[in-house]
């Protein structure tokens, strides 16, 4: 396994407990789909994953983040990219508003800077057509499927092995969000990047993913082969909405959460 | 019966002992205040002197004819508030038979104390304010009978320095001065009588302009002085020690060739050398203490008595302060100190010697004073009537540039041009 | 004639105001934080290069660039005890705290330097223009050709080199540059040196026209109404604040103050900067933020 989670406990401003207990694996090369309602604690653990959680006043009290056998628990953001190439795109379009397209990848290339810079561009260029004509444009004033295009460039920009990408689809059009899933399936394939897809989309996040899991309220609930949880009854049920069952009650509804899951 | 009168008898005796004043270990106290820090800037000399000058005075310097001063000394912080409520603590504090003089710096200390100085407390208050308002024709020994000043009025010193211009004025046609002052009591202090005074010698008041303290750049008063065809340029109510002088006078000097800079008793001396530099050169300033402490410190010529005096117990008691980089960067506010410890031990000597060691003593004594104030005017005595000390002398100063360590550095003084003048004798 | 000589001493004049608030918006617009010990920043800035120049001796080709990297120095050290602990909470904890700062560098500079003044003359080539009635100090026109050219420099860096693309991100948003790799720890310290630098230049060309004493730092308030006036987190704001503040001066100063207004000189700014205020809340050049619908 690339990336272990074992056993992580999150806590928030020493009170606020987010993970209870979160246990899960990245396979090298793999895309795997992690989906959830909102306050599952997705976030959380991405953020945690790529060492961002002190910014936001979280702690881990327990368990540990292991990328190659490594521990990455205690180390910052920026060396845990350096040096594992691991790369974050946060949720809502992480892109600098006042700074141009261009200037945008530029500042994602800063921390890797090398003279393969202006060759990263043009491949970004590449994935983004659509980022090539924008280039002197304030990111800004990009449409929202155009700034996640751009967020997912300047991930590219860092060179990643693992990316983390923390809700892409949100607030896009239905059309918009398939290219982009398409296009992150393709990166996944062509240039071997391990993907882990938080997503509430579960249907087009499944549909591109090899594996995934299924969070609720700290604590990861099923795990399965993508193809297999697009299959499952509960999954249908409350993610795609699309269950054969008719819902019976809300006691019904969660029943999956009493399941024991030991990993 | 016995037991009980007994009892009675001791309880009198005690309170007797206890509540009647000593009249025979009586202490002679006397309070000194000087502004050592606060916005003026950081002026321990003056503590330095007047320490130096009591303990010299206690120990070897003979005492109040051999009887020691308790002295107090308080910095106010060139607050009169603060002076103003050390004086009032101290009154509160000690009595009238003990408490007997008392000295002051500012004139914004002086105002709120006319009622319990001159009438309440009817205390001897020396001061280093020149205050013409209170110290003027205006002002005097019969308004406010207890005030001294140490020094000559501004407005006296304006005066002084309109006759010089008229003494010396070489070119052809009037003179054309410009007055330049602070927005302060202290910078309109003398203007009127000085102005009158020019009006009467007939020189041509060309400008008058007020500048404030906190300004950054002089180029608009200059411009203006420059205009106006200004051929002297008096600067008044400004410290010779702060920023905007140092602004005032290299703007001044490039933008106003050929214009006779001048000044008061604060802005002569050795600060301005230092801060202002070579646009100092040439000034004429008028002073009421001998301002000849150089830069370098060891050219300083050691004529007069005081300034001698002054040196040496510096050199004596503070090396390392004296030295030229040490804490003394102007002997005048040692000096300063020192004569205010003098003038104190005089006034109060006199008094003993009379035989009337109080309040209204020292105050006939102070009165009826003649003295050369230990050769502080170069031998000259004054007379205390008017109760200001009326001695001023006009100065020049001479700075040049020399390379020291590869550095140009100032060097140079302020040197008297006219001997002491004694303000009261002059017929104006 | 005369007004051309107002106008132009006061662009001169602004242009060290310039400085001095780009010295205040760089770090506004990174840390979020009003950057109150402006004034102190100023009077250390000079005082250090006063050490070298005056006191040491070093030529002024060593001592300015020296001076000034220890300004920076100083700065990066500033926010690396007291900013950096605060990273990514409150912005006006900082903001209070550069309050706390500025009564504890006050007192450290009165502590160490006393509260007299010290000679201030750099031996720069002498400059003075005169044309026709017309005169532009020496003094002044360095410092005004000076500060341009630090305030060209760091316009250039900021928007030319790899390092200002950072620091213009991070300044954006301290958590998205952390995610793409940017150190905004690092970030941070490059952009409060360069803010030590700036006012520092200012607070060296500043002494020049007098001398240098604790109470130099008065002329730290002057960059509040330069960056309202120009706007918080503009760079070219604080440009036009400056030389707008420097030209209302000399106006007041020349036209008013004559009238017997002595020292509305220095609430003229501010007077100016409520009315600015008033009309574009943002001030002149705040940054219209990007709305999307």
């Amino acid at each position: 396994m690339l990336l272990r989670v074992e056993n992580l406990r999150v806590v928030y401003h020493d009170v606020i407990s987010v993970l209870h207990g979160v246990s899960l694996g990245v396979d090298e090369g793999e895309l795997l789909v992690i989906i959830g309602a909102n306050g599952a604690g997705k976030t959380t653990l991405l953020r945690t994953i790529c060492g961002m959680i002190d910014f936001y006043d979280g702690k881990v009290v327990e368990g540990d983040v292991k990328l190659e056998g490594h521990s990455i628990r205690s180390l910052h953001t920026t060396e845990i990219l350096k040096k594992h190439r691991l790369t974050f795109v946060m949720e809502d379009r992480p892109v600098f508003w006042y700074l141009t397209v261009e200037e945008n990848l530029l500042a994602a290339a800063h921390a890797r800077w090398d003279n393969q810079v202006a060759q990263d561009m043009e491949e970004v260029y590449g994935y983004f057509p659509v980022l090539k004509r924008l280039r002197e444009k304030r990111a800004g004033l990009a449409s929202g499927g155009e700034q996640q295009m751009l967020a997912i460039g300047m991930s590219l920009m860092t060179k990643p092995r693992v990316l983390l990408l923390d809700e892409p689809s949100l607030g896009l059009a239905p059309l918009v969000t398939e290219e982009l899933f398409q296009i992150i399936g393709r990166l996944n394939r062509e240039k071997e990047v391990t993907v882990v897809l938080v997503e509430q989309n579960a249907n087009a996040a499944l549909g591109i993913g090899d594996r995934g899991y299924v969070m609720e309220t700290g604590r990861v609930v099923l795990e399965g082969k993508a193809s297999e949880l697009l299959e499952n009854e509960d999954v249908r049920e409350f993610y795609l909405g699309s269950g054969e069952k008719e819902r019976k009650s809300y006691r019904d509804a969660r029943r999956y959460k009493r399941r024991k899951r030991w990993l | 019966m016995k037991t009980r009168s007994h009892i009675f008898i001791g309880i009198l005796t005690a309170a007797i002992t206890v509540l009647a004043p000593p009249t025979w270990g009586r202490e002679i106290k006397v309070l000194s205040q000087f502004p050592m820090s606060g916005p003026v800037g950081t002026l321990p000399e003056f503590g330095m002197g007047y320490i130096d000058g009591m303990n010299w005075i206690n120990s070897e310097g003979g005492g109040v004819n051999g009887k020691k001063i308790t002295f107090f000394l308080e910095d106010f912080r060139y607050d009169p508030t603060v002076e103003v409520a050390n004086f009032n603590k101290y009154c509160a504090e000690h009595s009238r038979e003990e408490f007997l003089m008392a000295t002051g710096y500012i004139t914004g200390g002086l105002k709120p104390l006319i009622e319990k100085v001159n009438v309440e407390e009817k205390i001897p208050w020396l001061d280093g304010s020149y205050s013409t308002e209170i110290f003027g024709v205006e002002g005097g020994p019969s308004k406010y009978p207890y005030y001294y000043s140490l020094g000559a009025t501004y407005g006296d010193q304006i005066k002084v320095l309109m006759k010089w211009i008229k003494e010396n004025h070489k070119v052809s046609g009037k003179p054309r001065v410009a007055m330049v002052y602070s927005p302060t009591a202290w910078g309109k202090d003398g203007l009127p009588e000085g102005l009158d005074y020019a009006n009467k010698l007939g020189l041509e008041v060309v400008a008058q302009i007020e500048y404030p303290y906190t300004a950054t750049d002089a180029t608009n008063e200059s411009m203006a002085l420059r205009k106006a065809k200004a051929q002297y340029v008096i600067y008044h109510g400004y410290s010779g020690a702060t920023s905007h002088t140092a602004i005032f006078f290299k703007t001044a000097k490039k933008v106003l060739k050929d214009v006779q800079l001048m000044g008061t008793h604060y802005t002569t001396g050795r600060f301005p050398i230092l801060v202002c530099q070579e646009s100092y050169d040439g000034y004429v300033g008028v002073a009421t203490r001998p301002f000849v402490d150089a830069v370098p410190r060891s050219q300083t010529p050691m004529t007069n008595p005081m300034v001698k005096m002054a040196h040496e117990f510096a050199k004596k008691y503070r090396p390392n302060d004296y030295a030229e980089e040490g804490k003394i960067k102007d002997m005048f506010l040692y000096m300063e100190g020192l004569t205010y410890a003098l003038i104190l031990q005089e006034a109060l000597t006199r008094a003993d010697k009379a035989g009337n060691l109080t309040r209204e003593g020292i105050k006939k004594a102070l009165d009826e004073m003649v003295w050369d104030f230990k050769g502080l005017f170069d031998g000259k005595k004054f007379d205390y009537r008017f109760h200001t000390v009326p001695m001023v002398q006009v100065f020049k100063a001479q700075v040049k540039m020399q390379k020291v360590g590869g550095k140009e550095v100032p060097t140079g003084a302020v040197k008297p041009i006219t001997d002491w003048l004694n303000v009261n004798e002059i017929k104006w | 004639m005369d007004i051309l000589q107002v106008v132009f001493s006061g662009l001169l004049v602004g242009m060290v105001y310039a400085l001095l608030g780009l010295g205040v918006v760089l770090v506004f617009k990174a840390s979020e934080a009003f950057n109150f010990a402006v004034g102190e920043f100023l009077v250390v800035g000079a005082f250090l290069f006063f050490i070298l120049f005056f006191d040491l001796r070093f030529p002024l080709l060593i001592a300015l660039p020296a001076g000034l990297l220890a300004a920076g120095c100083f700065g990066a050290l500033v926010e690396k005890l007291t900013i950096q602990p605060l990273l990514g909470r409150n912005p006006i904890s900082m903001t209070i705290i550069t309050l706390g700062l500025a009564s504890l560098l006050r007192a450290s500079v009165q502590l160490v330097f006393g509260a007299h003044s010290y000679p201030f003359v750099i031996d720069l080539p002498d400059i003075t223009l005169e044309l026709g009635d017309m005169l532009f100090l020496s003094e002044q026109l360095w410092a005004s050709i000076l500060s341009g050219l630090a305030f060209g420099l760091v316009i250039l860096f900021l928007f030319k080199t790899r390092w200002g693309v950072a620091i213009r991100a991070t300044s954006e948003s301290q958590a998205k540059a952390m995610a793409y790799g940017i150190n905004a720890r690092v970030i941070l310290l490059v952009v409060w040196a360069l803010s030590g630098i700036c006012i520092a230049i200012a607070g060296i060309m500043i002494s020049n026209f007098g001398s240098l004493t604790y109470l130099t730092a008065m002329v730290g308030f002057r960059a509040i109404p330069v960056v309202l006036v120009g706007g918080m987190d503009s760079i070219g704001g604080a440009l036009v604040g400056g030389l707008i503040v420097g030209l209302c001066e000399a106006f007041v100063g020349a036209y008013l103050e004559p009238m017997g207004l002595i020292g509305f000189k220095n609430i003229a700014p501010y007077i100016l900067l409520l009315i600015v205020l008033l009309v574009r809340p943002y001030g002149l050049f705040g940054t219209i933020r990007i709305e999307r619908v």
